[in-house]
């Protein structure tokens, strides 16, 4: 919505042609201004920039809802809220599984299973939502090449056996797992902005990032004079992109993060002293 | 009458024509009449009209102003002032700990900032103040409706219904204890339905729209006129990317914090603020901060600040112009935002080393 064009913010047509003259062409330009820089460069008086201060906003600003109208939406369609992990107890303190609609994060030292985990996932999205999958595609980026798609098969074959009977149904699960190699924080920045039309065509129900810390930390030095400045910049642009995906379409994102240490009492050292690292929902 | 032609709020271009004419005082547009305006710096009748519409209002509002009347600018003696902030309510956050270092709880027409690091409890303190704001006045509270802006997507309506239940139930139990009429009259109103149909929320992505949204703000609070809470959960969050022109950033962070001291004074609303928090690298040591810089910190009148000690959620009033500087704990339960309860119950940890940040749950919370 920011980027969006003056133009179609129903100013008039002199309006935007005058603006335009000063490079403000999106609303974005137009709000960030000063209410004097807006006088001077729209050429009208106080009261008439405040109208069009309200009218490029009303453009701009999201719809309201109350909290009732969240509700009724949601118990609408129940079984759709969650993708249910079963294990059991792990369901249970998640009060369902993973949420659809949100982030969810999954750290662990190495070797504890967190890919294992997030393979796991893909085969339950794709299972039918009878069986308690989301019956959907799933796109998964992996940065340490760590995906085995034998892994994957095998994983499939001996869960659910009765499911999986065939050849042709594990052809058919594995077809819709788009696996996407992302070696380096431009790319897979630059892939998750590609993801929505993506996630439209191939009717995908689950994203999994596996693992976000490995290009940050690769990539980032904090030691370094400005590295935490961009680390931050890229951890948060790329935290609302997939904010916004998992909002839109109402699918659950994973992502996996690893673990660092937390210096308590420590001179000089520039650690992270937040811990687990690279938290999305927090930076530097 | 004598204003100067300068400062009047009219176009620029318009402004430049009065000054090279020679205008220099708004009385000389009112006497010189809309006829002899137009033939002397060139413009049509009905906009020099327009021009001495403008002057009028102005020098009305001014001489309003003067008069001690109410304006934009509003004279009063500190008497009237103490006997409007007694009178005035307080939003309860069901801590009790917390509402007495606060004064009460969270003043109305006053600025509140919470700052604190990820899964401290911020989001559910404002859940909690979404709610708690609607107690119907017999029990307290300020019966009002609340606007909710997420930038975090953080806000989840079953906690909200949760919540919402939790204190339904707290006053049905204080009018079954006092067996008053009137009580029970406002608990007819006081439902979960209710209470969600006056939470207004809404989902802001990025900083533009938090931006148009505060600019639409007074005209929705003046359809919506019993609001008296505006709670904005994650004001750092859109301002801390895509932005490499710092100065722009505190430019507009200071123009939202005066819309919102304009906004809490003229609908009597209290507005609540989220911050995360950052690192400051120090000489010798880094230390915890709250977000986007010093100048923020002048924007809010009220600053908590939210932390661990361990495996126990304390919270720091570290700002505030009429109490002293104190730290409380408090509990975040399946019901909301509540106190510490004396620890009657010794919990095992279950030979597992619990994880600092998060505390096990203990033997009332397991139900």
């Amino acid at each position: 919505m920011a980027g969006r064009k003056l133009r179609r913010a129903q100013l008039s047509q002199e309006m935007c042609e005058r603006l335009s003259r000063y490079q403000i062409t999106t609303c974005q330009d137009f709000l960030c201004l000063s209410l004097l820089e807006l006088m001077k460069v729209t050429g009208q008086s106080y009261y008439e920039v405040q109208k069009l201060l309200c009218k490029v906003s009303r453009a701009c600003a999201p719809k309201m809802q109350t909290a009732y109208e969240m509700k009724l939406r949601k118990s609408v369609n129940p079984s759709s809220a969650f993708l249910s992990t079963t294990l059991h107890s792990l369901d249970r303190v998640l009060h369902g599984g993973v949420p659809c609609g949100s982030l969810t994060e999954i750290t662990s030292p190495p070797g504890c299973g967190k890919t294992q985990f997030c393979i796991m996932l893909s085969v339950l999205a794709t299972l039918p939502v009878s069986m308690g999958g989301l019956d959907g595609a799933v796109i998964y980026i992996d940065t340490e090449s760590a995906f085995s798609a034998e892994r994957l098969i095998e994983m499939a074959a001996n869960r659910f056996p009765t499911y999986f009977d065939s050849d042709e149904k594990l052809l058919c699960m594995t077809r819709s797992i788009h696996l996407y190699r992302e070696l380096t924080c431009c790319c897979v920045l630059k892939r998750i902005m590609s993801l929505e039309e993506e996630i439209i065509s191939k009717k995908v129900k689950l994203i999994v990032i596996d693992s976000v810390a490995s290009v940050v930390r690769k990539e980032f030095d904090t030691k370094l004079q400005g590295n935490l400045t961009e680390r931050s910049n890229f951890l948060t642009r790329g935290a609302s992109a997939l904010k916004y995906l998992a909002e839109e379409f109402s699918i659950p994102v994973i992502l996996t993060n690893q673990i660092t240490t937390s210096l308590s009492s420590g001179p000089a050292i520039q650690a992270d002293l937040v811990s687990p690292a690279d938290d999305l929902s927090l930076s530097e | 009458m004598q204003r100067e032609v300068g400062t009047l709020p009219l176009a620029p271009a318009l402004r430049a024509r009065l000054a090279a004419a020679g205008f220099q005082t708004a009385q000389e547009l009112l006497d010189t009449g809309p006829c002899g305006l137009s033939k002397e710096i060139g413009i049509s009748r009905e906009e020099a009209l327009e021009v001495l519409q403008v002057v009028r209002q102005e020098c009305h509002g001014d001489a309003a102003r003067t008069a001690g009347g109410s304006g934009a600018t509003r004279k009063c003696t500190a008497l009237e002032l103490l006997e409007e902030e007694q009178s005035q309510g307080f939003i309860i956050t069901f801590c009790s700990a917390l509402d007495n270092i606060l004064g009460g709880g969270v003043q109305l027409t006053k600025i509140t900032e919470i700052c604190g690091a990820p899964g401290v409890g911020k989001t559910q303190l404002c859940m909690q103040l979404a709610v708690d704001v609607q107690i119907p006045e017999c029990f307290g509270g300020v019966a009002g409706e609340a606007v909710f802006i997420d930038t975090e997507g953080s806000f989840m309506v079953d906690r909200v219904a949760d919540i919402a239940a939790a204190c339904v139930q707290h006053c049905h139990l204080i009018a079954e204890a006092q067996q008053e009429e009137d009580l029970r009259k406002a608990l007819e109103t006081f439902s979960l339905e209710n209470i969600l149909s006056h939470i207004y929320y809404f989902r802001c992505r990025d900083y533009t729209e938090l931006l148009a949204q505060v600019y639409l703000l007074p005209e929705f609070l003046s359809e919506h006129s019993k609001v008296r809470l505006v709670v904005i959960d994650g004001i750092a969050f859109p301002f801390r990317h895509d932005f490499e022109d710092l100065s722009l950033r505190t430019r507009l962070l200071n123009g939202l914090a005066q819309q919102l001291i304009i906004i809490a004074n003229d609908h009597k609303s209290a507005v609540v603020l989220t911050n995360q928090m950052t690192t400051r690298i120090g000489q010798s040591q880094s230390t915890l901060v709250p977000a986007l810089g010093e100048s923020w910190g002048h924007a809010a009148t009220v600053r908590l600040i939210f932390h661990w000690d361990n495996s126990q959620r304390l919270a720091t009033l570290y700002k505030s112009p009429s109490q002293k500087e104190s730290t409380i704990a408090y509990h975040i339960t399946s019901h909301g935002f509540r106190d510490v309860q004396p620890p009657a119950v010794t919990h095992s940890t279950e030979g597992t080393e619990p994880n600092p940040r998060k505390r096990p749950r203990t033997e009332e919370e397991k139900q």
